[in-house]
């Protein structure tokens, strides 16, 4: 028995009770649909989440200085606090295992360029900053912060381009001059970051004016600055030891400072614990999957059985005619995989459409991948087969004389 | 020797005091190129006889020799391919698929035996020519009137060329003339040297047909 006869058939069959197929496949098609919608969803969710942590740099250890509250501190106001320059030095020196270490501090104050005030921020930091959060020179006739910048005390500094923009419109920043209680920089270079990069996860490298650490440090005494870093990036040599190395901090800040005046985070733990989560949002969703495609499945077995009921002198003629019980098994299982596969590709889109929908307005990042595709389709292939198996056996196995008496 | 040749052949349903006996041990032959009427009143056991011609259904004992070769108790698969290649059935209802074309209708035993499309195609159309449904090959069984439909269950049943054409009342749901004009399309391929085997309870066609089998009470009274 060919394989166009068997596309004649389910074909003819289909149209014939074209309703019913429609209301026989409609589990599927739910089905399938929220599974790719889900699973979009999630994938969405998952890219973007470990987007935002890679961009973080998967080989960096953050700490972040924090202002003890009034429980740690037994009810004292204290000025001073976070990680020191002391510690800074310790980690570069003392530690193995640390390629870099590149603190962040800001200057809580004003800046103004031709005497207009603007609340971008002032940040110090060192010249391996461009290097750990993967930012790139955004003017070649510029450049970024170097070691004589530190060495000379240079009043120099670097815009990032959303900066520029707001500070000097459609001019040329190179050259122009930021001035902050007193002090004033010259813009030597523009940098971008392409990744879109927050400085620990919050706020936009491109929209900050970066001078050499030392020097502002230098400039502005400790009755400016509450913290001496905000932010440390440690950046690791070896991966494996990270860890370890993010631990070895911890021990020794907790011995070196009296109060809890720091957080470290891990970006690349962080990473492996969203995708310990995705895995486990990808357990709950096959489950739903599972689930739906059961409900699709048994609604294709109850419609499958009754058109063999309906069926079943058309099934004794067939005998008659000489089809072997093997056509007839077959000829009942390609027509139940043909509703549940049809159903899968109607799912498919169905759920690309509701994909676009969350897109458009949750305002949620979707992403239909090729795999849940390939894994949806498989899967209604797979139901039609293992709920059309039954049937298709119950209509080979009837006997020809028995089939044509009904 | 004989196309057909029943021995002892017989079939019960159920067993114990409830069996019924449907046909009681039956010894016959039928020669080739014969129009040959099973005939008897309703539950006389022609059915049944003509089910176990026609391979539909297993003896409960005895052989049955067609061509020579005793295909009482062959496998599903045998007994599939030989009804596909040897013997050709016509039913009372016509038993026509409704979703295709007659000439689909006609093809459906030639793809059981494996042709090629263009083959099956072609002598599908030769077929229903011959019957006289040349003109309507793309129509519908639905489209067509009893005796129309009847034909083409004939040019179907003759598709694999059969040693043997079994009827189940063929003229039963048909008027009288109509009948008689498919009696008429039997007398020519019997002409021809072809062997049908008609079950009837029409007396009127004994008159009609070269042997008259007579089934009473499912035992073979007239041979």
């Amino acid at each position: 028995m060919s394989f166009i006869y068997n596309i004649e058939s389910t074909w003819l069959s289909l149209k014939h009770h074209a309703f019913r197929s429609l209301l026989a496949m409609l589990g599927v098609v739910l089905g399938v649909a929220a599974v790719v919608g889900m699973l979009a969803v999630s994938e969405g969710a998952k890219r973007e989440s470990i987007e935002r942590i890679e961009q973080q740099g998967v080989d960096n250890i953050i700490i972040h200085s924090e202002k003890p509250n009034a429980n740690e501190t037994g009810g004292e106001n204290i000025f001073f606090y976070g990680v020191t320059r002391e510690d800074l030095i310790h980690f570069g020196t003392v530690f193995d295992n640390i390629k870099r270490v590149v603190p962040v501090v800001g200057l809580r104050q004003t800046v103004y360029v031709d005497g207009r005030p603007s609340d971008i921020a002032l940040v110090g930091t060192k010249p391996d900053f461009m290097t750990v959060t993967r930012s790139e020179n955004a003017d070649p006739r510029g450049r970024w912060l170097s070691d004589a910048d530190s060495a000379m005390a240079s009043m120099v500094c670097v815009v990032g381009v959303e900066a520029a923009r707001q500070l000097f419109g459609l001019a040329d920043p190179l050259g122009k001059a930021v001035s902050v209680y007193g002090a004033t920089f010259q813009v030597i270079g523009l940098m971008e970051n392409p990744l879109l990069t927050k400085v620990a996860g919050k706020y936009d490298i491109n929209n900050m004016i970066f001078v050499d650490y030392e020097t502002l440090l230098s400039i502005f005494n400790r009755d400016f600055m509450a913290v001496e870093a905000d932010y440390v990036y440690v950046q690791v040599d070896d991966l494996d030891y990270l860890k370890n190395t993010a631990d070895r901090i911890r021990t020794y800040l907790e011995e070196s400072h009296e109060l809890p005046d720091y957080t470290i985070s891990v970006p690349y733990e962080l990473l492996l614990a969203e995708q310990a989560t995705q895995r486990v949002f990808t357990v709950v969703m096959g489950s739903i999957a599972a689930i739906s495609l059961l409900v699709g499945g048994i609604g294709i077995m109850n419609i499958m059985l009754a058109n063999i009921y309906e069926r079943t002198k058309e099934i004794g003629t067939l005998r008659a005619l000489g089809a072997p019980r093997r056509t007839i098994l077959i000829q009942f299982l390609f027509e139940a995989v043909a509703l549940t596969g049809l159903g899968g590709v109607l799912g498919v889109g169905i759920g690309f459409l509701i994909a676009l929908l969350i897109k458009h307005t949750a305002d949620m990042p979707t992403i239909v991948t090729p795999g849940s595709v390939i894994v949806a389709l498989t899967v209604s292939v797979f139901t039609g087969i293992l709920f059309g198996t039954h049937p298709a056996w119950k209509a080979a196995s009837l006997s020809p004389i028995e089939a044509l008496r009904r | 020797m004989s196309l057909i040749e029943l021995q002892g052949i017989s079939r019960v349903y159920g067993s114990g005091p409830t069996a019924v006996h449907a046909l009681r041990p039956a010894t016959l032959q039928v020669e080739e190129g014969t129009f040959v009427a099973i005939y008897g009143a309703s539950g006389s056991g022609k059915s049944t006889m003509l089910n176990m011609l026609g391979l539909l259904d297993e003896p409960t004992a005895g052989s049955y020799l067609l061509e020579g070769r005793n295909v009482a108790n062959l496998s599903d698969m045998d007994r599939s391919s030989i009804r596909c290649r040897k013997i050709g059935i016509i039913f009372q209802s016509f038993n026509l698929f409704p979703h295709f074309s007659i000439l689909e209708n006609v093809c459906m035993p030639m793809r059981f035996a494996g042709a090629e499309r263009h083959e099956m195609k072609e002598r599908a159309a030769h077929l229903l020519d011959r019957v006289g449904l040349g003109d309507r090959l793309r129509h519908s069984p639905s489209q067509l009137s009893g005796g129309q439909c009847q034909r083409v269950a004939i040019a179907r049943a003759l598709a694999n060329n059969p040693a043997v054409l079994l009827g189940d009342e063929p003229t039963g749901n048909l008027d009288e003339k109509t009948g008689d004009e498919i009696i008429g399309i039997f007398h020519e391929l019997v002409a021809e040297g072809r062997t049908v085997v008609m079950v009837t309870h029409n007396a009127e066609y004994e008159k009609q047909v070269q042997r008259v089998i007579e089934l009473h009470d499912g035992n073979v009274v007239r041979q």
